[in-house]
């Protein structure tokens, strides 16, 4: 299992750190107005969105590395929330694409996605 | 290799900032109503696409991209390209693996405490009477510049050799971690490109970040499990525009696309 890249400094995200929480619930209503609800997933879905700059060569192509391991969205690794330090098991990344940009000698930037698999 | 490779610059850089790159996999995924999912990985669906932007080409230069891209001819003949911001070898961190050619008295064990304070760093002994190598052939067109670097130490002062294609050179190897870097290119007609390092006779000294690149100069280290060369890489549109800035001086931008599958 890849472990998911840390910086030199030790972190795994930068500032902003976006963290999307998800519910997913269905509800039937009735004629008379009343309704019932219930929950339609196993857990509560999460979605960290990490922006990266100013990487040097060294960590930007750790992050391409990461991806590549993990075959894009379908490799799942234990990611420790940047908010809370939470860890959870079982984290993919959301998308089967990853862009690295290389503005400058030690000023790379890329962005991942992270989801948690229900 | 493809006998078409992607030229370099006077410089001898494949490219100017910024690069971008991105790389593209295909996962095939069955998403059940509750959320949970199944999902199945094509290794053969990966894709690798840059984008170059160049600026200030000079004459020469710009006629030799354009005459590139009619020996092409645009999206149609493959090409080698050397990803002009990665590390040409397979397996940087990894010298015991396969891709690696290892003299026959030469050991290489992980685990070493290397120069970031991690433990990526490789003992390579050589218990043989005579000098050693640990060398990795790259399908790599001879012409380019070659920058290959690597940081060593030794717990006893020592030497290494660092070679490129048949020409070598000696480096004195310290107690502490020092990064040996050795620039070369070879004959215009060679396809195929060796680099490594040689250990002395009864030797033994510690690697760490091994790189090759297809530049005169070395960047920050990047470990790799793939190599940075791509052969029968395409251009990604059959236009190439470049417009003329100033006198002796050009602009435009250039897309490359590598498929596993095709």
């Amino acid at each position: 299992m890849a472990t998911f890249p840390q910086l030199k400094t030790g972190a795994v995200a930068q500032y902003p750190i976006a963290r999307h929480t998800q519910f997913q619930n269905q509800t039937v209503r009735f004629v008379d107005g009343t309704d019932q609800r219930y929950r339609d997933a196993g857990a509560v879905g999460l979605r960290w969105v990490i922006p990266l700059s100013g990487l040097d060569e060294s960590e930007l192509a750790a992050v391409e590395e990461f991806f590549l391991a993990n075959q894009g969205a379908f490799g799942s690794f234990a990611f420790a929330d940047p908010w809370d330090g939470h860890v959870y098991e079982d984290c993919s990344l959301a998308l089967d694409e990853v862009g690295v940009t290389a503005v400058a000698e030690m000023r790379g930037l890329t962005q991942l996605t992270v989801v948690r698999n229900r | 290799m493809t006998t078409l490779v992607y030229p370099q610059l006077a410089s001898g850089a494949l490219s100017q900032f910024p690069i971008h790159k991105t790389r593209r996999t295909r996962t095939v995924t069955n998403r059940a109503p509750d959320g949970s999912t199944i999902k199945l990985a094509d290794a053969a669906g990966v894709t690798t696409e840059w984008n170059l932007t160049y600026a200030d080409l000079s004459d020469e230069e710009a006629a030799t991209l354009q005459a590139f891209f009619a020996a092409a001819e645009g999206t149609l003949n493959g090409f080698t390209f050397l990803d002009p911001a990665g590390n040409l070898l397979a397996w940087s961190g990894q010298l015991g693996d396969e891709v690696w050619q290892k003299g026959p008295l030469l050991s290489a064990t992980g685990g070493a405490t290397d120069p970031r304070g991690g433990t990526g760093a490789w003992t390579i002994v050589n218990s043989g009477t005579a000098g050693q190598s640990i060398m990795q052939t790259l399908a790599a067109p001879g012409a380019y510049q070659y920058c290959l670097t690597a940081y060593v130490r030794a717990d006893v002062a020592t030497s290494a050799q660092m070679s490129i294609g048949t020409i070598r050179r000696e480096y004195s190897v310290t107690p502490s971690w020092s990064r040996i870097a050795m620039q070369s290119s070879q004959d215009a007609e060679a396809t195929s490109m060796r680099f490594g390092i040689e250990v002395n006779a009864m030797g033994v000294v510690e690697v760490f970040g091994i790189q090759v690149e297809a530049q005169p100069w070395p960047s920050g280290y990047k470990r790799t499990s793939r190599g940075g060369v791509y052969e029968n890489a395409h251009m990604r549109e059959d236009v190439l525009a470049i417009a003329k800035t100033g006198v002796n001086r050009h602009s435009c931008s250039v897309n490359i696309l590598h498929a596993n599958h095709l």
